[in-house]
């Protein structure tokens, strides 16, 4: 009996609140119109794109990818350690997940400095213009990730607060955070 | 059980690391040539699809939702790989 | 029309029923004594001002959609003078109901007032509307407006009249961003459920296309610029999605509304009907 009702009650929640999901959705929506016209612009004048491109280190971007999917674990972590109750090693998880996004932050502006310095600005040609506007609109989001984090923090120092699901809340932003960039990521540096 | 979950969490981070790397080799594979490449493109944009569901799935989560999110979240992987891919053929054929 | 019944204690007078009979027995009376009259009266001006703006900017004025900052001086002349009529009808029409965003303002505030936070949310709200309305609307007339009035300038001034009054409009987004984020974390750490908290995040997409238009001041032309697809087309469609979003939420605000300070009551469900 209270296996056929374990399974059942397992079997479905939604992680969060389902508020954050729909803006999830949106937002991604709103990315995708804006890859959708880098692409197509692209594919108009790949020339101009692919020179532009050739000024990228491609080894950063990597790098910074795996960084940030590191962060979506520990982030994934916590919450996991949260639901059974272990606060401090989601805790730990926390600040993991904070590390991991100073280390790309940290990265982003020094590739942004890299370039500049090379003369290859916002305004420099189209595909740069693209370049800095969806990694900058991504570092917006990663800068709220962090405020987000900080509730994370918030909610599990205590334990008068400790809600399940705003820590799921705040990871399922988190992870956004992460999937825009794979996307990001995979259309400037890598796609031909 | 945290462990158990903790391992399949590790797991999913070296898949998708793995499909990271991959884009090295394959910016290798065409390294030095300066030229448009829609097959690049399309499985690069194919492989970032993929992993964004193993995100989904994964890390946030959607394995254990309600039919709804699963589906949604499926649909929203479509339509952004529908979008993308319809950009770039219309770019593609205007260019 | 809702027909709250306000307990006896919770300030309004006696007589808090609606009477029953002809229709125009019951408007006059919840004109007169409904206790929400004022709310209403605001959320319909919110409602006219918007009915109002948009056809005198876009097709009186014919101002927006925006032209290309690129143009040559020469065509930013022929721009005017093509809407030497339309732009001071259009946009002085404008500038005159531009009080009524007062009310719309105040509506939005009074949401902020009726949930579990501080009061400074509502007045730094408040604060900041107010002052964006100079340059987020007032010195896109005034400039459009002179621009056309003395057609034989020097088109060299007419162009800083042009850019001046697109940037001015395009450009100082920051404040809008600023009083977005207020409502957001006000709808956030509301504890009456005065909103739901997905308007709340709806509001920060709505602020993060207010970064997304800030480029506008480097770029004359792609999709950056003031009149960009992703710029403008792009931002209005959130835009608009938002607009409609958070009128609609206002008017379901004030149909809850109980005046109380506690939680609001959701609106009671309707019964099952077929269908």
């Amino acid at each position: 009996m209270t296996d056929l009702t374990d399974k059942n009650k397992r079997a479905t929640f939604v992680p969060g609140q389902p508020d954050m999901w729909a803006f999830v959705l949106f937002e991604t929506l709103v990315f995708t119109a804006y890859f959708g016209f880098y692409l197509f612009y692209r594919a108009k004048s790949p020339e101009l794109f692919l020179h532009g491109q050739a000024q990228l280190d491609l080894r950063i971007g990597v790098f910074n990818t795996l960084v940030l999917l590191l962060s979506s674990w520990s982030v994934a972590r916590c919450v996991q350690s949260a639901r059974v109750g272990a606060f401090r090693a989601a805790l730990r998880d926390v600040y993991i997940t904070a590390a991991c996004a100073a280390i790309f932050l940290f990265f982003k502006v020094f590739e942004w400095a890299r370039l500049v310095r090379n003369g290859n600005g916002i305004d420099s040609s189209d595909f740069f213009t693209y370049y800095f506007f969806l990694t900058g609109i991504h570092f917006v989001h990663l800068l709220i990730g962090f405020v987000v984090l900080g509730v994370v923090v918030y909610q599990l120092r205590s334990a008068a607060r400790r809600s399940q699901e705003l820590v799921e809340t705040c990871a399922t932003y988190w992870h956004t955070v992460d999937f825009l960039w794979v996307l990001i990521f995979a259309l400037l540096y890598v796609v031909r | 059980m945290p462990l158990k979950f903790n391992k399949r969490l590790l797991v999913v981070w070296v898949v998708l690391a793995s499909f990271t790397l991959a884009y090295l080799w394959i910016d290798h594979s065409v390294d030095g040539s300066l030229r448009p490449n829609a097959v690049v493109t399309s499985s690069v944009i194919v492989i970032a699809l993929i992993k964004v569901r193993i995100i989904f799935r994964e890390f946030m989560e959607v394995r254990q939702a309600p039919a709804l999110l699963c589906r949604l979240t499926d649909a929203w992987v479509v339509l952004i790989g529908v979008g993308l891919f319809s950009c770039y053929i219309v770019g593609l054929t205007l260019g | 029309m809702s027909t709250v019944v306000t307990p006896p204690e919770s300030g309004s007078n006696a007589e808090a029923t609606p009477p029953s009979g002809p229709t125009h027995r019951r408007i006059a009376w919840h004109l007169r004594h409904g206790p929400k009259r004022e709310l209403w009266l605001a959320w319909s001006t919110l409602v006219v001002f918007y009915n109002l703006f948009f056809p005198m900017v876009f097709v009186v004025a014919q101002v927006q959609p925006p032209p290309a900052p690129a143009w040559d001086l020469a065509t930013q002349v022929h721009y005017f003078h093509e809407r030497h009529l339309g732009i001071p009808i259009g946009l002085g029409f404008i500038f005159a109901i531009t009080g009524m965003t007062a009310v719309n303002n105040a509506l939005i505030a009074y949401s902020m007032r009726r949930m579990s936070i501080s009061r400074a949310f509502g007045y730094s709200y408040l604060l900041i509307y107010s002052l964006s309305a100079l340059p987020g609307l007032l010195l896109l007339c005034i400039a459009l407006i002179v621009a056309t009035l003395r057609p034989e300038r020097d088109p060299k001034v007419l162009g800083w009249l042009y850019d001046f009054a697109f940037l001015s409009f395009d450009g100082t987004m920051g404040v809008f961003l600023i009083g977005s984020l207020i409502w957001m974390v006000a709808i956030l750490i509301d504890k009456n459920r005065v909103f739901p908290k997905w308007f709340g995040y709806l509001n920060l997409c709505n602020a993060l296309t207010e970064v997304v238009v800030a480029p506008c001041w480097i770029f004359g032309r792609g999709v950056l610029a003031w009149n960009g697809q992703i710029a403008w087309w792009l931002d209005m469609v959130v835009f608009g999605v938002y607009q409609v979003t958070f009128i609609v939420m206002l008017f379901q605000m004030i149909r809850r509304e109980d005046f109380g300070t506690g939680p609001m009551p959701d609106l009671p469900r309707k019964r099952a009907t077929a269908s």
